[in-house]
């Protein structure tokens, strides 16, 4: 019997037991994890629930290859990372996040004085403006909250690299912040 | 773009306490932490119906495998149990030749492959290994299903397996852990993962 505090590798075992069902506690513990990383990589909700729908399904459907299933959360991430990238590939991302994103706050007011969403707003044009590597390392480190030695095991990237990337991006966010507001 | 302080970069990593900064840093400090706070709303949708929804159609999958079954019929198989036979002596003799019959067929015969199908080989130098099997697109990736052997210990394994006529992809898993391509394969393919790892290609020929 699996439950929600079952480990990945006994869910996973469960699953190509034949089992399907218990894909149902994969996806409660990983999809918002990855919705919130395929939106920020993305700019928008529903290309992001198309991109995780789509690797989910996926992960599922290539269970078996899962190699270490211990880390089944680094591999998700992966797959919806390189479905992010497919995406990105399809279509400009800076037309998508500037469509979907709203109105720009008017520039006299301070970050302080912005409306939660308004700065919310501020900081996925931003975001938007990165490099899709270099925004992919930040989200993953600092909204995902992940190690650098995760992101290597997500990325495929080595960790002075995606220090580097992340370095940048901080310096890229922080110069847009500042000309922002 | 300007390069900013290591300092804040150390702390942002981690590796130093946001309270030894100076003031101009740590108001850089609190800024970038505060926009990555507000990166992390929780999405206020889910595909949760829609994946299951999809994978219950898929006949394909994991999930409807007949490994599931075949692991409850090993169980089964295995647990002792009292079995009865009563035959006419007649039956035993019939039952005995056909037995017979079938030890002293030879091998090949039963693994011979036919118009569409080729024999695939699989050779490995793993000096050292406990086991090595096959695991690939024409098993589902499934463990266990194709062990190679190593009768003389020499570290050269070695099986064949009958494979419908095609292009299959497929790696060596080494004591059951390491995942390794196969290098004499000569032909690699992105396992579709990112990461930059390749599997191997196998072309069979009828």
């Amino acid at each position: 019997m699996v439950n929600d505090t079952s480990s990945d590798a006994v869910v996973v075992a469960r699953i190509l037991d034949g089992d399907g069902e218990a894909f149902g506690i994969i996806i409660r513990r990983y999809e918002p994890g990855l919705l919130r990383f395929a939106t920020r990589m993305l700019g928008s909700p529903d290309a992001a629930a198309d991109a995780v729908a789509e690797s989910l399904v996926r992960a599922y459907r290539h269970l078996a290859q899962c190699r270490d299933p211990e880390h089944l959360k680094s591999w998700l991430y992966r797959i919806t990372g390189n479905r992010c990238r497919s995406h990105i590939g399809r279509r400009h991302m800076g037309d998508i996040a500037l469509d979907d994103a709203p109105p720009v706050a008017d520039p006299a007011d301070t970050w302080a004085a912005l409306e939660r969403g308004e700065q919310v707003a501020l900081v996925e044009r931003a975001l938007a403006a990165l490099q899709p590597e270099k925004r992919e390392a930040f989200v993953l480190k600092h909204v995902e909250g992940m190690s650098y030695e995760e992101m290597a095991a997500v990325t495929g990237a080595r960790i002075p690299t995606l220090k580097m990337r992340v370095h940048r991006a901080r310096e890229a966010l922080l110069a847009a912040l500042k000309e922002l507001v | 773009m300007t390069q900013i302080d290591p300092r804040l970069q150390e702390a942002l990593d981690g590796e130093r306490d946001p309270a030894t900064l100076p003031a101009g840093l740590r108001e850089a400090f609190a800024r970038l932490s505060e926009a990555a706070q507000l990166l992390r709303d929780p999405p206020a949708v889910s595909v949760a119906e829609r994946v299951m929804a999809e994978i219950r159609l898929d006949a394909t999958v994991p999930a409807v495998s007949p490994l599931g079954a075949a692991r409850r019929l090993v169980t089964w198989l295995s647990r002792p149990r009292a079995v009865t036979l009563r035959l006419r002596p007649a039956w035993t003799l019939a039952l005995a030749a056909a037995l017979a019959a079938i030890v002293l067929l030879p091998i090949e015969q039963s693994i011979a492959p036919k118009a569409h199908e080729g024999i695939a080989q699989f050779v490995g130098h793993f000096p050292g290994a406990r086991s090595v099997e096959v695991v690939g697109s024409f098993n589902d990736w499934r463990r266990g299903a194709l062990p190679l052997s190593d009768e003389d210990h020499d570290g050269i394994w070695h099986g064949a397996v009958v494979l419908p006529a095609g292009q299959h992809e497929y790696m060596f898993v080494v004591d059951g852990e390491r995942w390794v391509a196969d290098p004499l394969a000569g032909r690699y393919v992105d396992d579709g993962f990112g990461a930059g790892r390749q599997n191997a290609l196998l072309i069979v020929r009828p």
